[in-house]
């Protein structure tokens, strides 16, 4: 797509500390250039998506939902790569590991599926942690999304070199393999081309939200149960997006860091549905524009997938990193629907992956009793948002979740202070 | 033919509630605790309403500790001054006098002030709309305007009028139960003071960005701070604020604030000026 | 730029199109099978029944409501399901009188009382059901005669089976009349194969599961079953009991009930087993000819604890192998 006459570049599109600004208003910039600093172990750096000036830096709406801390590039239209960016592709077996943490690391790689987790920090787990599987998600997260479909059709050696590079990182031989639902026959066919000679395995996932979840995928490749409290690692796993294969690929090999990324722009409501490659900063309004135009119905944007997304409060709110997918949708159950009784069907018990009540989570909450709701396995949820969906009593199960689980980290903040 | 069923089961049933009677008073007997009778004698001054302010559970453990320890500077902010005379009468000694405090709001961000942002139709609560985005104002400094407060507060000094929270000062204790309950903290304790002024703003935005998110927003314009000569007032990060203590309530900052609806207000307490009189 | 209205509300944004009144409404219209043959059973008169029912139990939640200040809820379907339901329970001569007294009891006491649908612990028209009977045992057990003009009646065949003995009962009733339910009998409760039909829709709704109906049906079938081989003299045979009486009625409309069944498929089962023996040891030892009701109203009190059982003992996670090849 065109370069936009604005790109608003966030600090914060990772989870973890904001980084530091190390531009100013009225610098110039170049494509590529590091304009926010990781800041502590936990965090991502974040750089220019074109070339040209720096026009302000101040709080912005995000695409979270917030606001956040956003550099404003205005483009000078050259878009110039900074210096010793974008090289031709290089081989990636003679260089150290250290050395591809590092390409990583600069080039501000982090989970592209939704929570935005730095690359290079989920792989260096803890030395006492034994690392033998790594598996790629090619099940799309969420319904409607089809990014990662259109990554692993088009450039599937990238995904494949991505998985390689990540592989080289730990010693002795790992199991390898990229889950793919069943539904997407040609990335699969695409990908085994590139994967068989390397001992990858690519396997047929049923079709089935929220199979794009970490421990449900763990769960479907392995057979192994990431319990309560548990992080992948500690079973052995590290999971990642195929995006972000494709990101290290980039970053490794070529030199590049993250700045751009592939859109899935959905939704009955917008003229012209398609995966687009979207620079990050890249305002939501200049995508409408690009695609056409939406609908007078519609009444909500949503930032990522129907399931987990955001409904948006502005379009002027950029594409980030982890900005999977935009949704134009009219949605007509809005503001009609009053929340009932629950009239305890049990469905969101069936339905819940993590094997929870989510009936009871929402009924405590709403009654604020924050001890108890702990002990119902508050933390285990992985706000999913599948009991929500299937609730008859269409009561916000997902969203008392979410809100019990916000009054109880502002009770410890509060305690701890 | 009656009687040869009923008598039995009465007679029965009688029986057991004679032995559970037994039973009852013989535990209530053996296992008696002897009150304190000035513990119960202070106990019925308190306001009883077990509030918490005191940072006691209950009142009743107020008093429990108050006369164990006769730390005469306990006190319960609900009661005020004359509850710590009264409690000073009961127990002999002079008690500390708790500092009047009231509750206010630092937003008048009414629906027709602030500029709304998009429209939320989530969970009718404050902290529920903040996991989905900033807040229905465009401002998100504001009072969310659904109340997640009101519950909290048990002495009915709250209410919405027109998306904002309204604290009725003469019903309010100064408890300070609403203060951490809030999620944009836009609810602080002030003194209470015959006539008291403040900044009615939380907005650390950019004056442009405050003046065009609200009415009534803080542009951090500096025009207070000259004209006040008692130096009260500060600006920090882009809100100004009157320092209470040097405060003489001259009311001149008042008529140079340039916003549209004017950020600093002045609250009279007729309490307060009752007491000072 | 078109100005939007943009909306936020919180994930998920597509949801799913049931509602309680879908649920509701069609667990009304698989009634219809069973209500339409009650009234070609038993003619006009069991309409008439049916309409008191159903209108008096909307009133009343309309009353309830209004009163409670709550919004109003008497057309969400909950109060014509109860409605229905109470109708189907009672015989077709029932006076008016009894059947508005029958429903204030269903929509007030039992469900209204502890805080409305959702919070209802036992199933309004069982309550309703069961207060009529032991107020009016009288008026509720005389079965009007199908077909008939003069409104003559008689006992129920499990009735007879109480106070004459197997012989007399099996001779009173051929199995497949009563599997199409020609027998004396409730409004609704005489034909097993309307009622099947009915279940069958609820099931290809998916609105109901088979753990209850399947261990409540078993294991009344297997009971009923150990002991006529035991004694057939003194104890009827299974399929007897499977088409008399109120057990399909009871096992597929009102133990199915959600919001008084427990939540989680292992509690169904064993609530379904509870309500199943139960119902057994009442009609063969009990002092009532028939205990579906019974059955279920008491299994509905213990499914809190059954649920809390449940919630404690679940910790591991209910994750299914998903690979496909
Ligand atoms: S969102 Fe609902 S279904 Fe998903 S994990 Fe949480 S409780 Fe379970
Ligand atoms: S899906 Fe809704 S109505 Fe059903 S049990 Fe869960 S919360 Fe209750
Ligand atoms: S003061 Fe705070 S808690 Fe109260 S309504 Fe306003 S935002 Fe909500
Ligand atoms: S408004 Fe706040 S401080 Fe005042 S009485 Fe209510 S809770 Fe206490």
């Amino acid at each position: 797509m065109p370069l936009p006459a604005e790109l608003s570049i966030p600090l914060s599109q990772h989870l973890g500390k904001p980084a530091k600004p190390v531009v100013r208003m009225n610098d110039e910039v170049k494509k590529g250039q590091l304009v926010g600093e990781a800041d502590g172990f936990i965090s991502a750096n974040v750089h220019a998506s074109t070339s040209g000036k720096v026009r302000a830096i101040r709080p912005h709406p995000h695409p979270g939902g917030q606001y956040a801390m956003t550099v404003f590039i205005t483009p000078d239209g050259k878009d110039e790569w900074a210096e010793g960016l974008n090289s031709a592709p290089v081989d990636w077996k003679g260089m150290s590991k250290e050395e591809i943490l590092k390409k990583i690391r600069d080039a501000g790689v982090v989970g592209m599926g939704g929570a935005g987790f730095p690359t290079n920090v989920k792989l260096s787990p803890p030395p006492d942690k034994k690392i033998d599987t790594i598996i790629l998600n090619g099940a799309e997260c969420e319904p409607f999304l089809t990014a990662d479909h259109r990554l692993m059709v088009e450039s599937p050696e990238a995904v494949v070199a991505g998985l390689e590079i990540m592989a080289s990182l730990f010693p002795g031989t790992l199991k390898l393999a990229i889950g793919i639902e069943a539904n997407k026959p040609d990335a699969i066919d695409a990908l085994q081309q590139y994967a068989v000679p390397k001992k990858i395995e690519v396997l047929a996932l049923k079709t089935k939200y929220p199979q794009g979840a970490e421990k449900q995928l763990i769960n479907a490749i392995t057979g192994r149960n990431v319990g309560e409290g548990e992080l992948p690692f500690d079973r052995g796993c590290i999971v990642q997006n195929i995006g972000t294969a494709v990101a290290v690929y980039d970053a490794v090999c070529r030199n590049r860091p993250l700045i751009e990324r592939v859109v899935t722009v959905s939704g009955m409501e917008i003229a012209r549905q398609k995966n687009i490659s979207a620079r990050i900063g890249t305002s939501f309004s200049d995508i409408i524009a690009f695609c056409g135009g939406m609908s007078e119905k519609t009444n909500q944007v949503i930032s990522g997938g129907p399931m987990m997304g955001k409904a948006i409060f502005s379009l002027d709110v950029p594409v980030v990193k982890t900005t999977s997918g935009i949704l134009f949708i009219n949605n007509s159950a809005l503001g009609k629907s009053r929340e009932r009784a629950c009239i305890r069907c049990g469905r969101c018990v069936e339905v819940c992956p993590q094997g929870l009540a989510p009936w009871l989570l929402a009924n405590v909450a709403q009654l604020r009793q924050l001890e108890k709701i702990q002990l119902l396995g508050l933390a285990n949820c992985t706000e999913c948002g599948s009991c929500t969906y299937v609730c008859p009593s269409g009561r916000e199960l997902v969203h008392w979740i979410k809100y019990a689980k916000a009054l109880v980290s502002s009770r410890k903040q509060r305690k701890s202070a | 033919m009656i009687s040869d069923a009923f008598i039995p089961a009465v007679s029965s049933l009688g029986a057991v509630a004679l032995a559970l009677g037994l039973i009852i008073h013989y535990v209530s007997k053996r296992f008696h605790v002897e009150e304190d009778p000035t513990v119960k004698l202070v106990n019925s001054i308190l306001p009883g309403v077990n509030c918490g302010a005191c940072g006691f559970p209950s009142c009743n453990q107020f008093a429990e500790v108050l006369v164990e320890t006769r730390n005469n500077a306990m006190t319960c902010p609900v009661g005020g001054p004359d509850l710590a005379v009264k409690l000073g009468e009961t127990l002999g000694m002079a008690m500390a006098e708790p500092k009047a405090q009231t509750a206010v709001v630092l937003c008048q961000g009414k629906n027709d002030v602030a500029r709304r942002s998009a429209q939320y139709l989530g969970i009718q609560d404050c902290w529920a709309a903040t996991q989905a985005f900033a807040g229905p104002k465009q401002c998100r400094y504001s009072c969310i305007g659904l109340g997640s407060c009101i519950a909290w507060c048990d002495f009915g000094a709250m209410r919405l009028e027109n998306g904002l929270i309204v604290i009725d000062k003469n019903l309010c204790t100064g408890c300070a139960a609403c203060i951490p309950v809030c999620p944009t903290g836009v609810l602080v304790m002030q003194d209470k003071k015959a006539a008291r002024y403040f900044i009615a703003c939380n907005s650390h935005d950019r004056g442009a960005a405050t003046k065009k998110a609200c009415d009534a927003g803080c542009t951090a314009c500096q025009k207070c701070v000259k004209v006040c000569e008692d130096n009260a007032i500060v600006i920090e990060d882009f809100l100004a604020r009157i320092i209470q203590e040097k405060c003489t309530a001259c009311g001149k900052c008042i008529e140079v604030c340039p916003t549209k609806v004017n950020c600093i207000r002045l609250e009279r307490d007729l309490n307060a000026v009752k007491q000072a009189s | 730029m078109p100005s939007v209205n943009l909306n936020v509300s919180y994930a998920p944004f597509v949801r799913t199109k049931d509602s309680i009144e879908s649920v509701m409404y069609n667990v009304a219209l698989a009634l219809a099978p069973a209500t339409i043959m009650s009234v070609w059973l038993f003619g006009m008169r069991a309409l008439l029944v049916t309409l008191v029912c159903i209108l008096s139990c909307i009133g009343f939640e309309w009353l309830m409501d209004t009163i409670r200040k709550k919004p109003a809820s008497c057309l969400d379907g909950s109060a014509l399901v109860t409605g229905l339901l109470l109708a189907l329970n009672v015989p077709s001569n029932l006076p008016f009188w009894m059947l508005i007294i029958g429903s204030f009891i269903a929509i007030a006491a039992a469900k209204h009382v502890f805080g409305g649908l959702g919070y209802n612990i036992f199933n309004p028209a069982l309550v309703a059901r069961v207060f009529l009977l032991i107020s009016f045992p009288a008026a509720m057990t005389s079965w009007p005669v199908p077909f008939a003009v003069d409104m003559e009646t008689a006992a129920s065949p499990l009735g007879i089976l109480k106070t004459d003995g197997v012989a007399a009962a099996m001779k009173s009733l051929d199995l497949v009349n009563g599997f199409y339910g020609t027998m004396n009998g409730s409004m609704g409760e005489t034909s097993t194969l309307a009622l099947l039909a009915g279940a069958g829709w609820l099931f290809y709704k998916r609105y109901i599961t088979f753990h209850i109906p399947l261990t409540m049906l078993g294991s009344v079938f297997l009971f009923t079953a150990i002991f006529h081989l035991i004694d057939p003299a003194a104890y009827a045979p299974p399929l007897f009991h499977m088409v008399t009486g109120g057990l399909i009625l009871g096992t597929f409309f009102m133990a199915t009930d959600m919001v008084t069944s427990p939540l989680s498929v292992r509690g169904q089962l064993i609530f379904g087993l509870g309500c199943g023996l139960l119902t057994a040891i009442i009609r063969l030892w009990g002092g009532y000819p028939e205990g579906v009701s019974f059955a279920i109203l008491i299994m509905n009190g213990f499914v809190p604890l059954i649920d809390s059982w449940d919630l404690n003992d679940r910790k591991a996670i209910h994750q299914k192998k998903s690979v496909t090849t």
